[in-house]
């Protein structure tokens, strides 16, 4: 792993670079795969998990290399878990945690442009070289009057190159998430809003604000506060919370009650959100939350907020109920709402495609249907990649005319496998609470 | 002594002041003034007095460039933590102050050299001392990158470096007078990438230890 966490010296600049990164990737998959079927002509049990590796460790060398909105797909992508092969995924998790810095004159210049002072200036101290790395900015450490602040500054020009970046990396996406092209188009135009959102630092302070606020009364929680006059479209100044990043702290062998009382946190933050502010924390990747002192669940980033339209909520929801409950009609009902199914389709289709849907969703409502979930129950996991897997192949939903389901539904997946995976990760019993509508 | 003292402070003022105008002329009217003589009439002085100080409008926008270096430096070096700036910290800041200083002079330097093809046929003559201050300070760059091994000595190229950092210079001012992003964002993405590349270009890279090598084996047969 050491040569990937090497400092990248070079950002490729123009779009002729950029994209030529990409083809080299495209090249050493291609090779790759060749690779595989050679070794696999001499010995027949070579796995193609194997492949996936090779593949994964081509593709995240070239992402990574160009930063800015590529690592964040690459990012989203890795947030899907059911939708890429494992290998893919532990490795674009990576992205998660490394990119190459920034010059401290650049830095310098950024504080100059939007407070017309140096940062030294502002701070007490503050440290030359960036201490993290976000995806479309970097971290420094400041201190004054004896509080300690972190600063996030952006990347110039991440903005403006949101979407010529996307269009590049639309063919790789088309290979990777196996999705035919209307569908893809539907996830790549949410994508680009979300990430255009991100780059709205101001919008970021705000909706840090707001939902902190709103969430101060769950327990076990806690949020930086933010500093809107040291903050500036391309800024943000917060408190430096103190603490481990959820890896390095399950690396320190917490218990069972800690490990389910950082779950159980992090479920009532979401079940919060979703319900009561119809907005959430899209974003639920572990570099996103840091486990305090007196194991304490701290938020970090806001930058992806979803905010979830009334009739979409109720419709998405009423499905969790379980499938004995509800009505025929009621369910087909949703499933065109929630465009799943169309006037379009064909009698043949529609069965089909609702069979699908049901099996997806009675799955991945399982852990409401009982008071409490164990989400170290690997089998349940197992089963969701494994769905997303046939899924993925189905030669059904590859041919289909249409992008099936709402475009909305697309964070809200993201943010409930998310969640579910760092749950399966903190190896949690959560009690799972719902909706009073839903009871 | 004490009228050398008042003359100096009239030639500092004269001088300041034609540039001024200079500018105020262009901005005002898209172009250069017509002759020297209306334009020293506007400023009321002798035209013989204009060319006290200088040769020709060419020289007075070289003036401009000369104003423009000497303001980059200052505040550059008003900033504390520039001393402590490794070689390639010190250039690139000396880029985002010179574009910071540029862009109050922007509507100027439009009017002069927006639709311009080419920076060779754009820059001519009126660049000529700013270059040669650049060149200085590059200079100076190139010998602590030297020192620090930043950059590293290679015959009959080293010499050149500064070349190329003017190359730079004048790629960045195209690029600046094109950029149309918000707070010519992309100006800045440009002037750090080109300032990597050229740093790694004159860097110690693998090429220099292949060369190396391959004059160790030549010289081992």
């Amino acid at each position: 792993m050491a040569n990937h966490m090497k400092e990248q010296e070079r950002i490729p600049t123009s779009k002729v670079q950029r994209a030529s990164k990409f083809i080299s990737a495209g090249a050493k998959v291609g090779g790759n795969y060749i690779k595989h079927y050679a070794q696999k002509m001499v010995n027949p049990s070579l796995s193609k998990e194997e492949l996936h590796t090779s593949n994964a460790a081509d593709i995240y060398d070239s992402l990574s290399e160009l930063k800015g909105s590529a690592l964040k797909v690459a990012q989203m992508m890795s947030m899907d878990k059911n939708v890429l092969p494992r290998a893919y995924q532990d490795k674009f998790i990576m992205a998660q945690y490394s990119a190459p810095p920034l010059s401290y004159p650049l830095v310098v210049r950024t504080f100059q442009k939007y407070f017309g002072v140096v940062p030294e200036a502002l701070f007490d101290t503050f440290t030359r070289s960036a201490v993290n790395a976000a995806s479309i900015g970097q971290v420094h450490k400041a201190t004054k009057d004896g509080k300690t602040f972190a600063v996030k500054i952006q990347y110039p020009g991440v903005a403006a190159s949101v979407s010529s970046d996307l269009k590049m990396v639309r063919p790789f996406a088309y290979r990777l998430l196996n999705m035919n092209s209307k569908e893809l188009d539907h996830y790549m135009s949410e994508v680009e809003e979300k990430l255009l959102e991100e780059t709205d630092y101001q919008l970021e302070v705000a909706r840090s604000e707001e939902i902190s606020r709103a969430c101060s009364h769950i327990p076990d929680l806690s949020f930086p506060t933010y500093y809107p006059g040291l903050s500036s479209e391309r800024i943000i100044t917060m408190d430096w919370l103190e603490g481990a990043h959820l890896k390095e702290w399950l690396a320190s062998n917490p218990t069972p009650d800690e490990r389910n009382k950082i779950g159980q946190a992090l479920w009532d933050f979401y079940h919060h959100q979703v319900h009561h502010l119809k907005q959430v924390h899209a974003d639920p990747h572990p570099g996103n939350f840091i486990i305090q002192e007196g194991v304490k669940l701290g938020v970090i980033d806001f930058g992806c907020v979803k905010v979830i339209p009334e009739d979409f909520y109720r419709g998405y929801f009423s499905l969790i109920k379980q499938d004995a409950l509800m009505q025929e009609k009621e369910l087909n009902q949703i499933f065109f709402d929630l465009e799943f199914i169309s006037e379009q389709d064909t009698a043949a289709e529609q069965a089909y495609f609702k069979g699908v849907f049901k099996e997806m969703i009675s799955l991945l409502g399982q852990p409401f249907h009982a008071e409490t979930f164990n989400f170290a129950n690997d089998a349940y996991f197992d089963r969701i990649y494994s769905m997303g897997d046939r899924i993925s192949k189905d030669k059904m939903f590859k041919n289909s005319r249409q992008a099936r389901g709402s475009r909305h539904g697309l964070f809200i997946n993201r943010t409930y496998f998310g969640l579910y995976s760092l749950l399966n990760q903190l190896r949690a019993n959560i009690t799972t609470t719902k909706p009073d509508w839903l009871k | 002594m004490e009228e050398i003292e008042v003359t100096d402070h009239n030639t500092e003022n004269t001088k300041a002041k034609i540039l001024r105008a200079f500018i105020e002329h262009v901005l005002e009217t898209g172009r250069e003034p017509v002759s020297v003589y209306k334009f020293a009439q506007s400023l009321q002085i002798r035209e013989e007095e204009f060319y006290q100080y200088y040769t020709s409008f060419q020289g007075v926008k070289g003036g401009v460039w000369e104003q423009i270096f000497e303001q980059t430096i200052a505040m550059m070096e008003a900033q504390e933590v520039y001393r402590g700036y490794s070689a390639k910290e010190k250039l690139l800041s000396f880029y985002f102050t010179w574009i910071e200083v540029l862009r109050k002079n922007r509507s100027y330097l439009l009017a002069l050299y927006q639709g311009q093809a080419g920076y060779k046929r754009a820059m001519p003559n009126e660049l000529r001392s700013f270059r040669n201050r650049f060149r200085d300070f590059a200079n100076l760059i190139i010998l602590e990158g030297k020192e620090s091994e930043q950059i590293a000595e290679r015959r009959g190229l080293s010499d050149k470096y500064d070349d190329a950092l003017w190359a730079e210079t004048l790629f960045i001012l195209q690029f600046w007078l094109k950029d149309t992003s918000t707070s010519f964002e992309r100006t800045d993405a440009a002037i750090e990438k080109s300032v990597n590349l050229i740093f790694d270009l004159i860097g110690k890279t693998a090429v220099d230890s292949l060369f190396d090598f391959a004059k160790f084996l030549y010289q081992s047969r």
